[in-house]
């Protein structure tokens, strides 16, 4: 008996020793991935600008919106093809945005973290401006487009986890406010990191290489884009947004873009999304405004094929997919994702200006050219003296400014063509006829002002749930910037 | 400590030799039936601890000489007869009693063996004998059909489909609802090793239960109710399959031989058929060769079509025309003639091959001296009904016990299995889609799959966003392979204490393995789709160690006549190491060799994972005049995958059994043989997985992306790190189950009727789940406790000896669950969450709803139910709803064999009633105008019945009637279907050959799922997407179900 009291004895130590708290912490220790503090900022801000570029500026607001502006036809028979034909089961389903709603979301929580990391002086970030003022840059742009899709959103008690479960939805006007002001915060970043020389994000910098005048220059682009926005709530908006781009544009600004994509193993969001699916197609809308000027575009925008099918029409809207022609830069995986493109800040200047009553001509050509030269010389390795084609336009109308704006926009900028549209409208003005049939049905508006909600968010957050209601609030309520 | 066991064994094996070196004697008597006193012949006596001994002759008598003085005792043992141990005596005279008379004696918890009639909660056992283990390869179709409170649901008839095995419902939301499975008393893993996600893309991945032969079982005891899973701790939650293999009978003096081998035929169990008469194309475009939808003219017309036909003046007939015939785009891309004349061709018949399989096993047992062992190799091949699908699985087993002593035994068991598997995908990767819309009037076989000397263009008569089967079969393939051993080995030691007749003391340690490694490769070709035109590859796997030792004290006493008690205390310990891999390769440099090193960019890694618990554990067991029986249990976990200060919980268990039948009013009667109240409560929880908040390298995928664009390290070498979506609860506390089950077994007319009911309440609370949330909370789900669950259950089964003589006999069981899985709630704010499926429609678990459901979107209707109508169409919701719930109103499952003579047929019926499940393929193929109820749609115009939207009146607008059954299959409401089905699962007959030489032999025929009534059109409707909790409620585009014919024979010897 005394061997069974031996071997009774060694067990119970064995079975407790492997059972201790301490034991059991090395035991779950989480050897695939790196816990919270261990990850420098410098490895967040990469993706923080990925993210803004493939998931905020990109990605499916571009690709629905893309078809809502006409600037493409939806095909495919399947969701684009709903889309296209103004189904509110693809506008109004809160499922439609989910997987963009939660991601720029995501990448809102990377940014903040990484400024509380820079702020709060966690060890081996402690002092890094730099990448400090590109958070704050990318702070505003990923929430200026949320609130520009979804009007009313949570800001202000968003973006802290299981503290806060159900945020409540801040005014669009609130939002707007504070976001300049991360504009300005940002700007004073920069100034003090190209004082100090820093140099903390290096090649993470995937924009402009830690170029923080770069930075600068972008951050004064983006804030005359969001003030802008403001021009038919607040009158002073066009005197503060020439101001802010005029500035930008002293500073050089240069393309705020993501260039990375080596159409191998990485790939633009367009051309992914048009090669997983070919739910796209050339529109007539745009062709037959680039025909009447004849535009050098027209070519790649057709694929030089010439053709070009109407919107809202459900003989190409349930054509099978890969059967309609496709705008040519959509098979060049290389393209950049602009997050403010030289061309766009022109015409921002053009359009201030011409509101001022000023001459408007050179920032209205500048903007053609740049938008010209890129896609036809640059991606489409055709010859074409954009220059000379901007000049054959003549001089600058706000007509004509949002014309080409549009044309400029269609490439990946749709977002801001969603929005100059309700902008205008706003103003009691209009200058790009949409011609879909299907965005007034029987009676009854089809056209969206804004987009729904997310479905994570209406199924877990009451104060989300009772805005979208059965989502039918898209049809019939504008939101503030655009009233 | 090993050491000094081993070095104490050797000394008692010594000891044991020294003893047999005295002088023999010779030991003789009787052996007869306690019944009837009639004399048993052929009955087995070993001396225990040698390995001599003899069988009864004519008259039952036996005589062994040479019988060692140390000897003490000897076993007897005969087929039927409860095996017993009697010290030896001058001219013994020993008396057997048939098992069943002594009582059915089960495996429980911890390998305890009980009278079934002591226990106070259900528990169901399968004897090897009424497995269906012929013509199949998995553990799951063996017992499908003969288990109450038991949820089987297949996901197809592919070599190697997964099933999933939920005991009374689920109790965890998205978590693992299977139960643990326990092998030769040790744990064995059978959850997969990947899990196939929201499974709408990719194929099936297989359970690990697949490496279990089924033909390696000797009896399958299955522990449903938490009380007789509550020794097992944390793991149990889930209830238990014990599994005990094949191992020695004590009957033979020499081996027993069994060479088995079947061989059956599969088909598709219902095959699709499609309309014939209408052509690809839609009423827009007419006649067109590239549409996926067949909703264009009538095939016979095709030749006057104005751009293809050659009846008529186009750019093909240029040259002249072509009377009767039509000009075929891909037939010219394929360098055949491009004229053909209308035609109909079988494509879905022409795609599925037969299937076939193959199972083959030799088994050796043998009782020999206290040696009791088991050895057997078997292999099971299978070939899919899709081409290039298949299986191939090899199993080696070896099992010892050996009795040293009286005091010392030990013994050891281990299973290998090596495992191939090819699948076939489903979902976005599906190829079953293309083959069902195949156009009636194209040759999908015969036209090549590609362009004449270049693999990588496809042809096919639709859009390359899915594959052409044919190239599919010949280029793709998704690969599983694994190699596992588990098993494990023990000592007893039941010392001889002395204190007092009727006490017992054994202690048992018992330490084991299960390794495995699993290798995976997902290959798509060069010229796959459009958007992987250059083709990838994934090779991903990971490699398992689990390590369990376990250890076991139990004692038992009889006190006076009236009282028993058992005492066990025990200790577990589990550890589990993981390694996991994945690498993903895309853009092969050429094509024709699709390994990972030939592709152009290559990103991956691997990972590393443990888990532990460590568990303490009693019961106490009190038995009264064996007419009541108390069993109290409890047990404490340590478990290392819960934050720190909440990782220890502790679980009890009481069950009350009450054979009532031993009153003194029962013993006059004859209608009633025996009876039995029984009740229990436990509670049992379940653990999570639990990390420190952690950051990852995230990608970009999914959604409209067919592919990743863009993954880190990005072509600059540059990668990032975020935080990781999930966010995890520091105060996260273990779920918990709380089991309250009553039931009665009652057997009537001598136990040819036996009767058992059992009801069950389980409650859920603390479920653990990955909350989803806000995604404007950083994070898009919180691993926290939330919600509860509720299922009430009801059990029961009959099993009627119909007739019985000595020629024939004739049996039926019929059993009967019903199961009702309720979501009480989620988490605060939160109506429900999803467990797979695509944006919409999705299954999901949704507070106020069975258990799980359908969400997706129905048609408008307006506050009376009718339709709403939008220019003259069905439309549907803005949003997604609630469409019905998956889990049927009720299983039931009917045995009825029967034997005359040598010839023996049984078979084994399955009725499911109501459930629900969502149809991807039914619901495509109507809106694509492939069915044939789409037939009546094709042409001409209807006034859709239902309220005009806008004006609030009947509708008047007339629509073409394609556009209304396109509109309408548009809506995921028409796709969701009532599962009920009746189905002849098997049917088996066999007939025993008279004895030649010293040869069993049997020989066999059998067809399984061969009729099925299925409220379900066109589908079998155990075909689905996905291996984990929304398994058999999702199809699209899944690998069909299968029936198959088949025969063998077993010869023993």
């Amino acid at each position: 008996m005394k061997f069974s009291r031996y071997i009774l004895f060694s067990a119970a130590m064995l079975a407790l020793g492997a059972c201790s708290e301490d034991t059991m912490d090395k035991i779950n220790k989480n050897e695939g991935n790196p816990p919270v503090d261990a990850v420098p900022v410098r490895l967040q801000i990469s993706d923080a600008i990925m993210g803004s570029g493939f998931t905020a500026s990109s990605g499916d607001y571009s690709f629905y919106l893309s078809c809502l502006m006409e600037q493409t036809i939806g095909t495919g028979n399947n969701q684009m093809s709903r889309a296209e034909l103004r189904n509110p089961s693809e506008w109004a389903a809160s499922s439609t945005f989910n997987n963009t709603w939660n991601g720029v979301y995501g990448n809102l929580m990377n940014i903040k973290q990484i400024i509380d990391k820079i702020e709060g002086e966690v060890p081996g970030n402690v002092g890094q401006y730099d990448i400090l003022g590109m958070a704050q840059t990318l702070w505003a742009l990923n929430f200026g487009i949320l609130t520009d899709m979804h009007g009313d959103i949570p800001y202000s008690e968003a973006l802290q986890g299981q503290a806060n479960m159900h945020p409540k939805l801040d005014a669009q006007a609130d939002i707007y406010a504070d976001i300049l002001k991360y504009f300005d915060a940002a700007i004073a970043n920069f100034d003090t990191a190209i004082d100090a020389k820093l140099k903390n994000a290096g090649a993470q910098d995937i924009a402009y290489n830690n170029n923080c005048n770069a930075w600068k220059a972008a951050a004064y682009a983006l804030k005359a884009r969001y003030r802008l926005h403001m021009s038919a709530v607040d009158d002073k908006a066009i005197d503060d947004a020439l101001e802010y781009a005029l500035e930008a544009e002293s500073l050089g600004f240069s393309d705020f873009c993501i260039t990375t994509f080596d159409g191998i193993s990485a790939d633009n969001p367009w051309s992914a999304y048009y090669w997983s699916r070919y739910y796209t197609a050339s529109c007539e809308t745009v062709l037959d405004m680039l025909e009447a000027n004849d535009d050098p575009r027209a070519g790649i925008y057709t694929y030089d094929t010439g053709m070009a099918y109407p919107a809202g029409v459900a003989e190409y809207a349930n054509e099978s997919p890969q059967e309609l022609v496709a705008p040519g830069w959509l098979d060049l995986g290389v393209q950049p994702i602009h997050l403010i493109s030289e061309s766009e800040l022109q015409f921002i200047i053009a359009e201030c200006q011409l509101r001022k009553g000023q001459n408007a001509d050179a920032a209205f050509q500048a903007g053609v050219a740049a938008a010209v030269d890129e896609l036809v010389v640059g991606f489409w390795e055709e010859d074409c003296d954009a220059a000379a084609f901007a000049e054959s336009l003549g001089s600058a109308t706000l007509q004509k400014v949002f014309e080409q704006k549009y044309l400029q926009q269609m490439v990946d900028n749709n977002i801001e063509a969603y929005n100059d549209y309700r902008r205008c409208q706003a103003m009691g003005e209009e200058y790009i006829h949409l011609n879909n049939p299907m965005n007034v049905q029987s009676g009854v508006n089809r056209f969206p002002y804004r987009m729904p909600y997310a479905n994570s968010a209406v199924l877990s957050n009451p104060n989300v749930k009772a805005a979208y209601g059965d989502g039918s609030y898209i049809y019939s309520e504008k939101m503030w910037l655009f009233k | 400590m090993e050491k000094r066991l081993l070095s104490l064994i050797s000394m008692l094996m010594l000891l044991c030799g020294i003893a047999a070196a005295q002088a023999p004697s010779t030991v003789r008597g009787s052996v007869t039936s306690a019944d009837d006193g009639e004399a048993i012949v052929g009955a087995s006596v070993m001396v225990v601890g040698t390995n001599i001994g003899a069988n009864t002759d004519i008259d039952g008598r036996f005589v062994i000489t040479n019988v060692p003085s140390s000897a003490k005792y000897v076993t007897v043992a005969y087929v039927g007869m409860a095996t017993q141990e009697v010290k030896i005596a001058p001219n013994m005279e020993i008396k057997m009693k048939p098992t069943l008379e002594l009582g059915e004696v089960v495996v429980t918890a911890m390998g305890i063996k009980r009278d079934k009639k002591a226990l106070g909660y259900a528990s169901q056992d399968l004897k090897a004998d009424e497995l269906i283990t012929d013509g199949t390869t998995s553990m799951a179709s063996a017992i499908q059909g003969k288990l109450t409170g038991v949820d089987i649901r297949q996901s197809s008839g592919a070599p190697g489909a997964s099933a999933q095995i939920v005991i009374r419902g689920a109790r965890s939301f998205d978590g693992n609802n299977q139960p643990l499975y326990v092998i030769d008393g040790m744990p064995v893993t059978t959850t997969p090793d990947v899990s196939t996600g929201y499974s709408t893309t990719g194929a099936n991945i297989a359970d690990r239960s697949i490496d279990i032969n089924p033909d390696d079982i000797e009896s399958i005891n299955v522990l449903k109710g938490q009380a007789a899973s509550a020794l097992y701790g944390i793991r149990a939650s889930n209830g238990v399959i014990v599994i005990t293999t094949k191992r020695g009978s004590a009957s033979s003096l020499k081996p027993q031989v069994t060479v088995s081998t079947n061989i059956a035929a599969q088909r598709v169990s219902r095959k699709f058929e499609r309309q014939t008469e209408y052509a690809q194309g839609n009423g827009y475009l007419g006649y067109s060769p590239t549409s996926s939808m067949t909703w264009g003219p009538k095939i016979s017309e095709i030749p006057n079509d104005p751009v293809y036909g050659g009846n008529t003046q186009n750019d093909y007939t240029a040259s002249g025309l072509h009377q009767g015939q039509y000009y075929s785009p891909q037939r010219a891309q394929a360098g055949l003639d491009p004229w053909t004349t209308p035609q109909i061709y079988d494509n879905v018949g022409d795609f599925f091959g037969s299937g076939l399989t193959e199972n083959t096993s030799l088994n050796i047992t043998h009782s020999v001296g206290g040696v009791n062992y088991s050895v057997s190799v078997s292999n099971s091949y299978q070939d899919g009904i899709i081409p290039s699908t298949m299986m191939n699985r090899w199993n080696a087993r070896g099992l010892v016990d050996w009795r040293l002593s009286k005091e010392w035994s030990t013994g050891f068991s281990g299973i290998y299995s090596s495992s191939k598997i090819k699948s076939a995908p489903g979902a976005n990767s599906g190829i079953m889609n293309v083959v069902y819309s195949a156009p009636a009037e194209y040759d999908l076989k015969g036209i090549p799959s590609h362009v004449p000397g270049d693999p990588t263009q496809q042809i096919l008569f639709r859009s390359l966003s899915f594959t052409n089967p044919y190239w599919w079969a010949e280029h793709n393939s998704y690969n599983q392979h694994t190699n596992r051993f588990f098993g494990n080995a023990y000592i007893e030691f039941a010392p001889n204490i002395n204190w007092g007749d009727n006490m017992s003391l054994k202690f048992r340690e018992q330490a084991g393995i299960d390794m495995w490694t699993s290798d995976y490769s997902d290959i798509n070709e060069v010229g796959t789709t459009t958007s992987l035109k250059n083709g990838d590859i994934e090779n991903y796997g990971s490699e398992h160690n689990v390590f369990n030792n376990l250890f076991t004290i139990n004692f038992d006493a009889q006190f006076g006549d009236d009282w028993n008690l058992n005492v066990l205390l025990g200790n577990e310990i589990n550890h589990e190491n993981v390694r996991t891999w994945d690498y993903y390769g895309s853009n092969f440099n050429f094509p024709g060799f699709p390994t990972i090193g030939n592709t152009a960019s290559i990103s991956g890694g691997e990972s590393k994972d443990q888990e532990r618990t460590v568990g303490f554990f009693g019961s106490a067991m009190a038995s009264w005049k064996n007419q009541i029986y108390l069993t109290v249990t409890g047990r404490n976990d340590y478990v290392s995958s819960m934050p720190r200060n909440n990782r220890s919980f502790f679980y009890p268990s009481v069950s009350l059994g009450w054979e009532f039948t031993q009153l003194p009013a029962f013993h006059s009667q004859k209608v009633i043989s025996y009876g039995k109240l029984r009740a229990s409560f436990a509670q049992v929880g379940q653990a999570g997985r639990w990390f420190q908040n952690y950051y990852w390298t995230p990608s970009y995928g999914g959604g409209f992306y067919g592919y990743t664009p863009v993954s880190y390290p990005l072509p600059s070498g540059v990668s990032s790190y975020v935080p990781y979506y999930v966010v995890y609860d520091k105060d996260l506390k273990p779920q918990n189950t709380s089991n309250f089950e009553v039931g009665a077994d009652i057997n009537l007319w001598n136990n040819r009727i036996k009767m058992e009911y059992t009801y069950s309440y389980q409650n859920i609370t603390d479920q653990i789940f990955t909350v989803p949330t806000d995604g404007s909370i950083g994070y898009q789900y919180v691993m926290t406790n939330a919600g509860k669950m509720r299922t009430n259950s009801h059990e029961f089964s009959i099993n009627a000896a119909i007739l019985q003589a000595r020629d024939y006999d004739l049996n039926l069981g019929v059993n009967f669950t019903k199961v009702e899985n309720k979501v009480v709630e989620l988490a605060p704010g939160v109506e429900s969450i999803m467990l797979g499926g695509f944006v919409e429609p999705q299954i999901r678990a949704q507070a106020g709803c069975t258990y799980p459901n359908i969400y997706g979107l129905k048609f408008q209707r307006d506050d009376q139910g009718r339709l709403l109508t939008f220019e003259g169409l069905p439309m549907p919701t803005g949003d997604s709803y609630d469409l019905g719930n998956c889990s049927p109103d009720f299983v039931m499952g009917f045995n009825l064999s029967g034997r005359y003579k040598r010839v023996s047929l049984s078979s084994t019926w399955s009725w499911q009633q109501g459930g629900h499940m969502y149809h991807g393929t039914n619901m495509t193929m109507n809106y694509f105008g492939a069915t044939k109820e789409s037939l009546p749609f094709h042409e001409g115009t209807m006034v859709v019945e239902g309220i005009d939207a806008v004006t609030g009146q009947p509708n008047t607008i007339e629509v073409a009637k394609e556009d209304y059954y396109r509109a309408y299959y548009d809506v995921t409401e028409s796709g969701v279907y009532d599962t009920s089905f009746f189905k002849l699962r098997d049917l088996t007959v066999t007939y025993q050959l008279p004895r030649i030489w010293k040869l069993d032999i049997s020989v066999y025929g059998f067809a399984r799922n061969v009729l099925v009534w299925a409220k379900l059109p066109n589908f079998d409707p155990e075909s689905s997407q996905g291996n984990g909790n929304m398994g058999g409620y999702f199809e699209r585009f899944s690998v069909p179900a299968t029936s198959s014919y088949g025969g063998g024979l077993t010869v023993k010897f």
